[in-house]
């Protein structure tokens, strides 16, 4: 109080307070995973907890990587089309030239392609990325359906299905897959001068400018990053079901928003991290995976995991309000 | 009071329209309005002059409440009254007519002007009835413009009109207008006092805040000069001119507390900074202004060690060239050359590798990441430096930050402080911080010590002349002239995008300097 040019320091409770607001992802997934693990029989077992790493792989590949487009100021509603689309293009290259590898290569490439293109609307024809990305979404879903012609689509050998279902060390490659992206996308963000940027162009694009950041390149990477791991997400989904079906079905891009709200980076862009997401999406997975093993109606699922989502959102602006 | 002089309304002796007694304002650590006693009365054109941050504007909008006075009390039609919403003043017929306009760009001219007012019946809104009013208050007031008109589509003037119309609907008796010509051509200027003076004919009270003397002199019934908030003196045009205006509005200023100047650069030295006939674009917050390029091409060379004042009113494009000799907006021609390197048009990436550093004008809005670390702020541009193998080197880029931010001083907090938990005087000054690494050779300053504290400017001042001394090329605009002149080694005056004026160390003067601003030259040729 004496130095007028101190900032306010929280005091007492309040410093709690702070400090719970923001590790409390941490916290209550910490709690979450202790409580079911005393209370709940089967969950605290190896296949259960690989069950659900096994579970949580595509959306872990799509979320962790569109935390930089969220940090980024972006929101990207496409990954739902592109997890839909890619696998589709996918396997019509695997029926076609019978290569797995050629296969899983379209279907990221078609991910970056659609990602590149959401991020150069947005960048340069400045059209909110929430629109862009809805209207794309259109295209890609009939895109998916052009692709396949209106019908489910399988692989023509059974090594398609490798791709996710192999085991190392007792974990699918489903599973390593994801954990090798989520840690690309944790060390991208926290580490290289690229991650910098990401945060300086969600935080204030103008400073980021001046600072000497090309805010533009940043935003069209982060969008074809999203779509790039949105396609891969797809083929690893359509892997472990040996199949891919054309629908314009959005619900795949509400869960990877959500494991990004629930761990705490802001909507709002410019702050955030990838480990957060890593325990948003566990966090929702360890309650669902609860739920089962109570045998909780499934409706009451979907609305208790809503409340979830609303009140991890009303602490981030609640804590935001309060600083200001 | 003096006897009705020749020119002055007839109604002199009647009671004050408004009389605001001891207001006073405060925000943060800046005292607005200051004991501010100011007596407007009924059916004259009162203007109100001063320097930039004088507290004119705010004295208006405590008036409608847009701002709560923190003491004091204001007198409506002799009965004490205080308005805590625009709103609630508006249904006292008092409107004010702000710098940036306030309409709905989409909506008609008719629209805009019945704005909560609408003639309506059963619920919906009367055309006929509209089209008469519109037609009456046209006549009333002699604005003739087309009521059907989309008022995004019209020019300033005429959106001006548009606002003087719906105040006029609402049967204002007093309006405020807040710099009105400060962004019309002459011959609108010329228009605006005919009509500032038809409001006067209709008995309508007008505070007219302005920057420009002359007008001021020509068209109001009584001046109130205001200076750090204080009232100087208010006075009749007919017992002033031009100067004796300039010269109250500075006043005797406390001595500034500056660091003594360091020494002269060497004239023979070749410039570290040399803009050819740039160009600028209008700035990023007018785009409107990016359509009329009226300013011409701009030299300036700036040698290694000197500090070169830019001084101007806002608007005068002061901001805009600093901008764009940065490459924050991209001028419409000319060339920049740092250190003998390559000339042309930079962008701020490009600026920053040839040795630029820009402190912008808003440390908020453009300068800082403010939910981000101080080492995140500092280190921004810096990062290729401490970046091996990919990745980037905690310990390398706190080395970096800590030693920056040693040197300019930031307090109150760590590195990984978030910046917007530190005052105003350290956030600008971990912006000196970012920029005193080593490779650079001209710092650009726009208004370094806006909203700082006393103890903080001084040694923000003692950052920029060390920078000198250290043989950076500073580029300083500021608004405060004693900054200026207690800084630089030569200050250049702007006005209306030129520089109309230029004085070099010792013979920097404040009076003369605004006069230039102002556009006063004539004045200072017969005294000078």
């Amino acid at each position: 109080m004496t130095d007028a040019a101190a900032p306010p320091r929280p005091s007492g409770a309040n410093r709690y307070v702070g400090l719970f607001a923001r590790y409390g992802i941490v916290w209550v997934t910490v709690a979450l995973f202790v409580l079911l693990a005393i209370t709940t029989d089967g969950f605290l077992t190896g296949p259960n907890l690989r069950n659900v790493l096994d579970q949580q792989a595509t959306l872990l590949i799509a979320a962790s990587v569109a935390t930089l487009t969220m940090i980024a100021g972006g929101f990207d509603v496409s990954i739902s089309a592109v997890a839909v689309a890619a696998p589709l293009v996918a396997l019509r290259v695997e029926n076609a030239t019978g290569s797995v590898a050629l296969a899983l290569l379209a279907g990221c490439a078609f991910g970056l392609v659609v990602g590149t293109a959401n991020g150069s609307i947005v960048a340069f024809a400045r059209i909110n990325s929430f629109i862009t990305t809805l209207a794309t979404s259109f295209i890609v879903f009939g895109i998916g359906y052009v692709v396949s012609e209106r019908s489910i689509m399988r692989p023509s050998s059974d090594s398609f299905r490798d791709i996710a279902r192999t085991r190392f060390a007792e974990l699918t490659t489903a599973t390593w897959i994801s954990l090798a992206v989520v840690l690309m996308a944790w060390i991208t963000l926290a580490a290289t001068r690229f991650g910098r940027h990401v945060y300086a162009t969600g935080g204030n694009v103008e400073a980021a400018r001046l600072a000497g950041v090309r805010t533009r390149q940043v935003v069209v990477a982060v969008f074809a990053l999203s779509g790039l791991a949105a396609g891969l997400a797809g083929v690893v989904a359509a892997s472990r079901t040996i199949s891919a079906t054309p629908s314009d079905d959005f619900s795949f891009v509400f869960g990877v928003i959500a494991a990004i709200v629930v761990g705490g980076t802001s909507i709002a862009g410019g702050t955030g991290a990838v480990w957060r997401t890593l325990l948003g999406a566990f966090f929702i997975a360890f309650m669902v995976n609860g739920f089962n093993l109570h045998q909780i109606d499934p409706i009451w699922q979907r609305i208790i995991q809503g409340l979830v989502i609303l009140v991890a959102v009303a602490t981030d602006a609640w804590s935001r309000a309060r600083r200001a | 009071m003096a006897d009705p002089q020749p020119g002055e309304p007839a109604h002199i002796d009647e009671p004050a329209h408004i009389e605001l007694r001891a207001v006073s304002k405060r925000f943060g650590t800046t005292q607005a309005v200051d004991r501010a006693d100011i007596s407007i009365r009924r059916g004259c054109i009162h203007a109100l002059v001063g320097e930039n941050g004088a507290g004119k504007s705010t004295v208006g909008k405590i008036i409608v409440g847009v701002h709560t006075a923190d003491s004091g009390s204001m007198i409506v039609n002799g009965r004490p009254c205080r308005f805590r919403s625009p709103r609630q003043a508006f249904t006292s017929g008092i409107t004010a007519i702000a710098q940036e306009l306030a309409l709905v760009p989409d909506r008609s001219v008719a629209d805009n002007v019945f704005l909560g007012v609408e003639s309506t019946r059963c619920g919906f809104v009367a055309r006929n009835d509209t089209v008469q009013r519109f037609e009456a208050l046209v006549e009333r007031t002699g604005i003739p413009i087309d009521p059907a008109a989309r008022v995004g589509s019209l020019s300033v003037a005429d959106q001006q009109r548009v606002e003087i119309l719906r105040a006029a609907a609402r049967r204002s008796e007093f309006v405020i207008m807040d710099e009105p010509s400060a962004r019309l051509s002459a011959q609108e200027r010329d228009q605006l006092h005919r009509l500032v003076r038809s409001l006067r004919d209709q008995k309508i009270t007008v505070l007219f805040i302005s920057h420009f003397l002359d007008e001021v002199l020509e068209l109001a019934d009584d001046i109130t000069v205001m200076r750090d908030g204080r009232v100087v003196r208010s006075t009749k045009p007919s017992s002033e001119t031009t100067g004796s205006l300039v010269e109250a509005m500075i006043g005797r200023k406390l001595e500034g507390n500056f660091p003594p100047k360091p020494p002269p650069p060497e004239p023979s030295q070749s410039p570290v900074l040399r803009v050819r006939d740039l160009i600028p674009a209008g700035s990023a917050g007018h785009p409107a202004s990016a359509a009329t390029p009226l300013m011409a091409g701009l030299d300036l060379d700036v040698l290694p060690g000197e500090i070169v004042g830019i001084a101007g009113l806002v608007g005068s494009g002061r901001t805009e060239f600093v901008r764009c000799v940065y490459g924050a907006d991209r001028p419409v021609a000319g060339s920049v050359q740092v250190a003998g390197g390559r000339a042309g048009r930079f962008r701020p990436r490009e600026s920053i590798s040839a040795g630029l550093g820009l402190i912008p004008e808003s440390r908020k809005d453009q300068g800082l990441l403010m939910e981000r670390s101080l080492r995140e702020n500092v280190g921004l541009p810096h990062l290729r430096r401490v970046t091996r193998a990919g990745l980037v080197t905690r310990r390398s880029e706190r080395e970096l930050v800590s030693a920056s931010a040693a040197r300019a001083g930031v307090r109150g907090g760590g590195l990984e402080t978030p910046v917007r938990l530190l005052s105003g005087g350290n956030q600008q000054k971990s912006l000196f911080a970012r920029w005193t690494a080593p490779g650079l050779r001209v710092l650009i300053a726009d208004e370094p010590t806006r909203g700082v504290d006393v103890g903080s400017k001084r040694s923000i001042y003692d950052l920029i002349a060390a920078a000198a001394t250290d043989g950076l090329a500073v580029l300083l605009v500021s608004s405060e002239l004693e900054e200026l002149v207690g800084l630089c080694h030569r200050v250049l005056v702007m006005r209306d995008g030129r520089f109309v004026a230029e004085f070099i160390h010792p013979d920097l003067d404040e009076t003369q300097i605004l006069r230039h601003a102002f556009g006063e030259e004539a004045a200072v040729g017969q005294n000078s």
